[in-house]
């Protein structure tokens, strides 16, 4: 601290320029790779600019008028919306539920802990491949299961019908041990008292879930919502490998559709109009999140 | 342990969906070790009769999984060293200075938490092609060495420890350069242990990125690798897929169980960069 040794300018003035340089480099890259693309994003959605094409002109807001005109775009955030929506609760429900029964054991508590985290350690793009073989049509372990109950099983990821249902779930495999694991350090906040006199007056295990465990996870359940909101919204790799936003488009996020358009048609400054927009909605959802970050400590 | 019955169903519950969850893993590992013809006829025949490791010989000399696996580690430990050297002294003067415009400055940092990856994608596409970095290491690791998070959690640990230390060895004429690597490096090794886990296995497994500036085959990533694979070579080859995949997650699921307790509280104690 300069408080110390501060007593002329110049060492003042010679301090505060060593601070500047402690953070020059990290403000540095900071700028170059994530403020000033934001920027430049913005500028870009307003342009008609197509790789490998010699015309690029400042058009506006032409860019959104023709992607809120698409049905694409709508279709996809549809999909997006349904498929966030239902990833993020019963991922929640899911490591509730999990967390709530490996809470009662002391000695097997890590045992579970770490089954029920593996596939949030794993790579997805590498588990996605394992789970299109496990779902294959033909020399899948699925339908052979099935067949063996005497049902017939089908091309879960290439049949419009199934696809969609079997990535959402596939996903809800890969989150539902991330929230487990908030809830589980939320339970371990709750004093044992509570559930010693909640025994005295003959409280059953139902009973303490309701009315102890429950309203005290309130502000991890909350917490929760909002980082599986933004976590289900930013799905990519497994969306990409299993369908490919495929069959008929029925699976296409809007990560993908922007994947798609930036980077398999170079069509950059429309991609960047969805890139915008995606950007809005998570901004959103991140100020909701500062909002209850400040009430919130889990930790 | 009051009551048996709610015991007994409490268990069965986890064991089935603890089953299911492991599923995937176990029928990838054992699956990696069938020949051709088994994998045809497996049906329900989780475990393999005849045990061959054909799947793992092959993956090895037909496709470029070394290279992978190699491309994989220069990524993530060139990303993990750059957001150390760039992070920690920035992390430092928020801690540990005053000067001028800090709060500002700091509040322009932590905002950057919040952005999704999929705005900065395109701009950055541009500019690494512009450099002609494209199938480069630099740009899979240029554009993650800013990382606000480092410089949040450094921060937050370094605030914990008394100013004692810094004054000490500023008075004995320590230059400011000294003082980071000889007397902070050492103290915040629990806060490092934990980042690198959590970039570690955000770079290992990021698929988004490399798909994007990798064209040529031989500078993938593990996980762009194997889809490669999966999609233009391995076909149907589900043998040796498996063995590419087990290959793959191997690294990070051995860091895990042996880390078991850090691994998940540095995967955990960031809501926003999961």
């Amino acid at each position: 601290m300069p408080r110390y040794r501060g007593s002329s300018l110049k060492i003042k003035a010679k301090r505060h320029i060593i601070s500047y340089l402690l953070i020059l480099p990290a403000l540095v890259f900071l700028v170059l790779f994530v403020f000033y693309p934001i920027f430049y994003s913005l500028m870009l959605s307003m342009q008609r600019y197509r790789l490998g094409f010699k015309t690029r002109q400042f058009i506006g807001l032409a860019n959104y008028k023709t992607l809120f005109a698409t049905t694409d775009f709508w279709n996809s955030m549809q999909i997006t919306g349904v498929y966030t929506v239902i990833v993020m609760v019963v991922s929640i429900v899911l490591g509730l539920f999990l967390a709530v029964l490996i809470s009662y054991r002391k000695k097997t508590e890590m045992f579970w802990q770490v089954i029920f985290f593996l596939p949030v350690a794993a790579t997805m793009a590498a588990m996605s491949i394992v789970w299109r073989f496990i779902l294959d049509q033909n020399f899948g372990f699925f339908n052979a299961l099935l067949q063996a109950f005497g049902m017939r099983g089908t091309d879960w990821l290439q049949n419009p019908d199934t696809a969609f249902s079997v990535v959402t779930m596939i996903n809800i495999w890969t989150n539902a041990g991330y929230t487990m694991v908030f809830f589980i350090a939320g339970l371990a906040n709750i004093s044992g008292e509570l559930y010693e006199s909640a025994a005295l007056d003959g409280s059953n295990k139902l009973q303490d879930f309701l009315y102890i465990s429950f309203p005290l996870l309130s502000p991890t359940t909350l917490f929760i919502v909002i980082i599986m909101t933004v976590r289900a919204l930013a799905s990519f790799d497994t969306i990409k490998v299993l369908t490919n936003g495929g069959p008929l488009q029925t699976t296409e996020i809007l990560s993908l559709l922007l994947y798609r358009e930036a980077f398999q048609f170079f069509n950059i400054g429309f991609a960047s109009s969805i890139a915008v927009v995606f950007f809005v909605l998570t901004l959103v959802l991140a100020i909701v999140q500062l909002k209850f970050d400040k009430r919130v400590h889990y930790q | 342990m009051r009551i048996k019955p709610f015991s007994i169903i409490t268990t069965s519950f986890l064991v089935v969906l603890g089953t299911i969850t492991i599923f995937p893993f176990i029928y990838m590992g054992v699956t990696s070790m069938k020949s051709a013809q088994e994998i045809v006829v497996a049906g329900l025949h989780v475990f393999p009769r005849h045990p061959v490791i054909d799947n793992y010989i092959k993956v090895f000399s037909r496709t470029l999984i070394l290279r992978y696996l190699l491309n994989g580690s220069i990524v993530a430990g060139g990303v993990l060293i750059g957001q150390l050297i760039v992070n920690i002294p920035a992390a430092f003067a928020f801690a540990k200075r005053t000067f001028p415009l800090k709060k500002v400055l700091f509040l322009i940092i932590v905002a950057a938490l919040v952005f999704p990856k999929y705005i900065a994608a395109i701009p950055n596409f541009l500019l690494l092609s512009k450099w002609r970095l494209i199938d480069k290491y630099p740009a899979m690791i240029l554009p993650f060495i800013a990382s606000p998070f480092c410089i949040f959690l450094m921060r937050q640990y370094i605030m914990t420890i008394p100013e004692d230390f810094f004054e000490a060895a500023s008075l004995e004429g320590c230059g400011t350069g000294r003082l980071l690597v000889q007397i902070l490096v050492p103290m915040i090794r629990p806060a490092i242990g934990s980042f690198s886990i959590f970039s570690i296995v955000a770079h290992w497994n990021d698929f988004f990125w490399p798909l994007i500036v990798v064209n040529s085959k031989h500078m993938f990533t593990p996980p762009a690798g194997i889809v490669f694979f999966a999609d233009a070579e391995g076909g149907t080859d589900w043998g040796s897929l498996m063995a590419a995949a087990v290959l793959t997650v191997l690294p990070l699921v051995v860091i895990f169980l042996s880390n078991r307790k850090q691994f998940i509280s540095s995967l955990t104690n960031t809501g926003l960069k999961g």
